[in-house]
């Protein structure tokens, strides 16, 4: 009992970090397995695996999970425990504020969850939670108060991680670990707190708006008294195309970090591609309403224009990971492996998204499959394979032993194929005519077999998962151990012991480039 | 890609002509560096360490400016498709009002006297003039819906509250499928419909017998 005290009120970075990373994998699996129903339910046309209505609670917390619950957290998680190493600060800069912001995103999880519970079920207006739809004249159970308040509670768990974040940055950096010497993961971390504390408050009041209108008589949503629907779908995606990147920064981090190490290589254009980061950023504040081309209300050439831009700092650090690469040595361990798939997959996602920013592309395909691959291959192909990326390749430094690494590249073909089997036959879905959200579909031509490949691919994604769980049992039962530096790294976080001790480091490298650790392992060949 | 079935299609369907074949070139040099780095360069030797060089003024610039010139050039066909598709005529041949509701569509002619409504098990049919531009009027009675006709290469939401208006000038005949795009509860998966597209005498012969239905209808109740 005392030791469960302990763990609970346990205020150390890497705990908190390792707690996030944890419950968000947690829920990873819970939202996969939430997905291997839906895709169940679709695998052939007019099945009724599920009733119309389960299957709709099912899909909202779905995505509610895996963009609020799995893929962000998991990128706190790993700041929470990467930030303070690689800058070389002995912890957070709010160590208890760290720990109350974790507890009370699992919280507002399981408030989100506890709609099950309720009569009339979890909320079922998506995760989007467009009104008049989730309004109580139509959604009238108690399902979708939940949702609004636990995702109230996680989006100040998020600006107060974001504060902390910034904080630890700007104030906590070791010795001679100037801003232009920081590793490009803390650098990401920057621009992503920066944009969670701009964009989640819009959330906060669109939720509290909800709420209102739903149990304290309110009519903001409501057009029969002179409200708008229009407004929530601003006030949402004013947040909600931000939190897109919220959801991809980091990553983008992870991926430059694999990149470089497994090239043995510096960064090819480290402040181009930093600057990228936050070029991204600052576009993402501007281009909310891409989401609502065929609404009629922004006919505005402005967001076009905007989301197009977008595709050149994103194109920059394309070309800045492949100067990384180029006259390197390339080591293809399972981390590096995970890192190319995000890069196919991710630039399969990137360039249909200039697709679908375009609006005479996006009057077609807007809510139709064709989207929901579209994303996929952003959050899943992209940021998901970062994820694992980032499970492979810093699962030796946080426990000392490393993962199997046949197991791991079993894993890597498995969620490849399975990713790409899943989602490239919805691309022809939706240009064919199949709607987003639909819990059965008609027996048109093509339409079955399209949608019995992408239940295949998910259940190879769901043996992947499982693999990757029973590498991890296997690792930590035979333990090989990993070394301080297990993949030849170069940030701090490799000079010291893994795990780290209780305060990281009991002396730091010198710190007099971007690559401290690779400095003093090869003074031969660093130029400093 | 199937081209579109509206003189408003052909010119949505140009733009995903120009922007598949722009991301098939980008996706094949972009993919192609990246297998080319991986296939060239692998790790031989575990004590090998490559030349440590990084920064080249000269690429960073063309590797910006590149895409940058790509997206301009696509922005402007975006914004003259959109400008041309987004066209009200001044005098179109027919107007419908297209109504949305949990979970069914009606399709009301109000200067022909002719409302069809219809049912999730029973969807209803829109029809069509060949060759003339129709105005469609489009609102919901109660949450977001969107008015999708695949074929069309076209879709518009129906918002309560909001009135959309675009012009459809279909120009093949035949019946195509609609759907509602924006999940709107339950059964959204049945909120579907036809749309049937008629050469100008046979939509005059349809649309004097529906109008007489209707009347007719009117007098018995």
């Amino acid at each position: 009992m005392k030791g469960v005290l302990t763990w609970t009120t346990a205020t150390g970075h890497k705990h908190i970090g390792v707690l996030y990373m944890v419950t968000a994998l947690i829920f990873l699996g819970i939202g996969g397995l939430l997905a291997d129903v839906l895709r169940t339910q679709l695998a052939q046309p007019q099945l009724a695996v599920v009733q119309p209505h389960l299957f709709n609670q099912i899909f909202t917390l779905h995505g509610t999970t895996m963009i609020f619950l799995a893929i962000a957290p998991f990128a706190f998680g790993l700041a929470n425990y990467l930030i303070p190493l690689q800058i070389g600060a002995p912890d957070m800069a709010f160590p208890r504020l760290n720990a109350f912001t974790y507890w009370l995103f699992l919280l507002g999880g399981l408030t989100v969850f506890s709609g099950l519970l309720t009569e009339g079920g979890a909320a079922s207006a998506g995760w989007t939670a467009y009104a008049p739809l989730s309004s109580v004249r139509v959604s009238a159970g108690f399902g979708q108060d939940l949702w609004a308040l636990g995702l109230i509670m996680t989006g100040i768990s998020g600006i107060l991680t974001a504060v902390n974040f910034l904080t630890t940055v700007f104030i906590y950096r070791a010795p001679g670990m100037q801003m232009w010497r920081m590793p490009v993961f803390t650098w990401e971390m920057v621009a992503t707190s920066l944009l969670i504390m701009m964009a989640f408050p819009p959330l906060t009041a669109a939720l509290a708006l909800l709420l209102i209108d739903r149990r304290m008589g309110g009519h903001f949503f409501d057009p029969s008294a002179g409200g708008s629907a229009v407004l929530y779908q601003h006030l949402f995606w004013f947040f909600g195309h931000p939190e897109v990147y919220v959801m991809i920064l980091p990553y983008f981090g992870v991926v430059t970090e694999i990149v470089a190490t497994f090239s043995r290589k510096p960064v090819f254009g480290y402040v181009g591609l930093v600057l990228a980061g936050f070029a991204i950023a600052g576009l993402s504040m501007g281009v909310w309403a891409h989401h609502m081309f065929t609404t009629g209300a922004v006919n505005n050439p402005f967001f076009s224009a905007l989301s197009f831009l977008i595709a050149v700092p994103t194109g920059i650090k394309y070309f800045n990971w492949i100067g990384t690469m180029w006259g390197g040595s390339i080591e293809l361990a399972t981390p590096m492996l995970f890192i190319l798939g995000f890069l196919f997959n991710f630039l399969i996602g990137g360039i249909t998204g200039v697709m679908v920013a375009s609006p005479p592309i996006d009057f077609h395909v807007e809510d139709s499959y064709f989207l929901v691959s579209h994303f996929h291959y952003t959050l899943g192909g992209g940021s998901l394979f970062a994820v694992l990326a980032a499970v492979f390749f810093y699962f030796p430094k946080v426990y000392g032993v490393r993962l199997r690494e046949g197991m791991g590249k079993l894993a890597f073909a498995l969620s490849f194929v399975g990713f790409n089997l899943t989602f490239a036959p919805m691309f022809f879905l939706g240009i064919m005519g199949m709607p987003r959200r639909v819990a059965t579909y008609p027996p048109l031509p093509g339409w079955g077999p399209l949608n019995l490949a992408a239940t295949c691919g998910a259940a190879m994604l769901t043996l992947a998962f499982l693999s990757i769980l029973a590498n991890i049992a296997i690792s930590l039962r035979k333990p090989i151990p990993a070394g301080d530096n297990p993949w030849d790294g170069y940030t701090l976080e490799c000079g010291t012991s893994s795990p780290p001790p209780e305060f990281n480091f009991h002396h730091l490298p010198p710190i007099r480039s971007e690559r401290p650790v690779f400095d003093a392992n090869h003074p031969e060949l660093s130029g400093s | 890609m199937p081209d579109g079935a509206t003189q408003q299609a052909h010119r949505l369907h140009d733009v995903w002509v120009i922007f598949l074949w722009c991301g098939a070139f980008v996706y094949a040099v972009t993919a192609g560096l990246i297998a080319w780095s991986v296939l060239r360069w692998p790790r031989r030797n575990a004590s090998h360490y490559p030349k440590q060089f990084s920064e080249n003024k000269r690429i960073e610039i063309i590797y910006t400016v590149l895409p940058l010139l790509m997206v301009i050039g696509l922005f402007v066909v975006t914004d003259r498709a959109e400008q041309y598709v987004e066209m009200l005529s001044p005098r179109p041949a027919l107007t419908v009002n297209v109504t949305g509701f949990r979970w069914s569509w009606r399709f009301d002619y109000p200067n022909n006297g002719v409302s069809i409504q219809g049912t999730p098990a029973n969807p209803p049919q829109l029809t069509l003039p060949l060759g003339a531009t129709t105005r469609i009027i489009l609102t919901s009675a109660d949450v977001n819906h969107a008015f999708w006709i695949p074929a069309f290469l076209f879709k518009r939401d129906a918002i309560p509250g909001v009135v959309n208006q675009f012009d459809l000038t279909p120009d093949k005949v035949g019946i195509t499928r609609g759907a509602c795009a924006e999940f709107c509860g339950l059964d959204h998966a049945f909120m579907t419909f036809t749309v049937n597209v008629l050469p100008p005498d046979r939509f005059a012969n349809w649309l004097r017998t529906a109008h007489r239905t209707a009347f007719l209808e009117t007098e018995r109740r």
